[in-house]
């Protein structure tokens, strides 16, 4: 999955934008109740993701994001490892099909797809290992529908965004002027 | 890391431990309590657990809101089921699938935690994306921490002008993020750095004995749990 064309500059650039989405989950996390989190974060955890995408443009992208988190996280959550693969693979697998991230709607495809099926995948999975609250939403296909639906909102609010200041990033000069 | 530094154990015991046994052990804790199904054995698991967490030092407000957090669950999951002992064990679950992680990780050092995942012979990029990570977050909390002091100094309170979160403090900290990454590519690229070149390591971490004491207490423990809920 990984492309080989990859460079130093791409490395730094979404390590850069890693520590982004994890500075917006420290201050997102806290205000709100942990069923949704991750729609909570969408809007500003999307700014970077769209942003990392723009920049790498290439399939792969939101893994080179992603993967470093998730082994990060190791020590900290195992699952949540698992659940962050398991959302990258399934968003780089749809975007696979699809190309690269080099045009606006694929970005957008990426963005919605990653925080609706985090929340999907997140419910599914705390469903199965903890019971309990998580395991009643499984029994409520409509809930988690309309939850992965609202991560797919504000991943879209997220990539609006992250747009915005991809062309204002563009004007300023401080991204390649092909994007 | 800043989290570290606010979080630092107590016991230098633990620090000294290799931090891959720690990720195994809270690894097998974490597979074990999907396992169990005796609320006595739960008990014995999230106790050990328990006492590993005095060893660190947690700030008052984060221990706070992780107890009103977890009540909340075991109220909610309580009333959902109507069932107490199950919701009980469920909340006992949670706290041993969550606890075990974050305890030994509080007590390893950053520095420790990038020497072992290269030691692991990871992907050369994995390496380095942590070692960024790690070295410029907290640097990017004190470029956060600046530009809101730049907003309050124009007579903007971001903290009661949400609208302005956008405009005023995630615009200016992206063009920072930018900036910053061009310059990090450019000193690494002058310094001839390449992601696909073998490295050394000055300070391997090698096996101890502590590691082996820690590794006996952890079977010790492992095998406490299995006795109260298997009987073997």
């Amino acid at each position: 999955m990984i492309n080989l064309n990859w460079n130093l500059r791409d490395y730094v650039f979404a390590a850069f934008m890693t520590i982004g989405m994890v500075a917006s989950v420290f201050i997102i996390g806290p205000l709100v109740p942990p069923f949704l989190d991750v729609v909570a974060w969408g809007p500003v955890g999307g700014i970077f993701l769209t942003l990392g995408m723009a920049r790498l443009q290439k399939r792969g992208s939101v893994a080179l994001m992603v993967f470093p988190l998730a082994v990060l996280v190791i020590p900290l959550s195992p699952a949540i490892t698992l659940y962050l693969v398991l959302t990258v693979l399934f968003t780089e697998a749809v975007v696979f099909f699809r190309g690269n991230y080099r045009l606006k709607r694929n970005r957008l495809l990426g963005t919605v797809l990653f925080f609706a099926s985090a929340v999907a995948i997140g419910i599914v999975g705390g469903g199965l290992m903890v019971g309990d609250v998580f395991a009643e939403l499984l029994t409520k296909p409509w809930l988690i529908a309309l939850l992965s639906l609202s991560g797919a909102i504000t991943g879209g609010i997220g990539w609006w965004l992250g747009e915005n200041i991809v062309s204002q990033l563009k004007r300023a000069g401080k991204l390649d002027d092909d994007l | 890391m800043t989290t570290f530094k606010q979080q630092q154990s107590h016991s230098d015991f633990l620090k000294a431990i290799n931090p891959f046994l720690k990720i195994g052990l809270s690894l097998a804790l974490i597979a074990l309590s999907l396992f169990l199904e005796q609320i006595s054995s739960m008990l014995v698991l999230v106790g050990g657990v328990s006492v590993l967490l005095f060893q660190v030092k947690v700030p008052w407000p984060l221990l706070m809101y992780s107890l009103l957090a977890l009540t909340v669950f075991a109220v909610v999951s309580a009333w959902l089921s109507g069932n107490w002992s199950q919701s009980l064990f469920n909340t006992l679950r949670l706290l041993a699938i969550l606890l075990p992680a974050p305890v030994l990780a509080l007590t390893t050092p950053p520095t420790d935690l990038i020497r072992s995942l290269q030691q692991a012979r990871l992907p050369s990029f994995l390496t380095l994306s942590l070692t960024l990570i790690w070295r410029f977050f907290p640097l990017m909390q004190q470029e956060l921490q600046r530009i809101w002091e730049a907003n309050q100094l124009r007579g903007i309170d971001l903290k009661r002008q949400p609208r302005q979160w956008f405009s005023g403090l995630i615009v200016p900290l992206v063009f920072q993020m930018v900036t910053y990454a061009d310059e990090v590519t450019i000193g690494l690229q002058t310094r001839g750095y390449s992601p696909t070149a073998p490295r050394s390591n000055s300070r391997p971490i090698r096996w101890g004995q502590v590691d082996t004491l820690f590794c006996l207490m952890a079977l010790l423990w492992l095998g406490l749990i299995s006795y109260v809920e298997w009987g073997i």
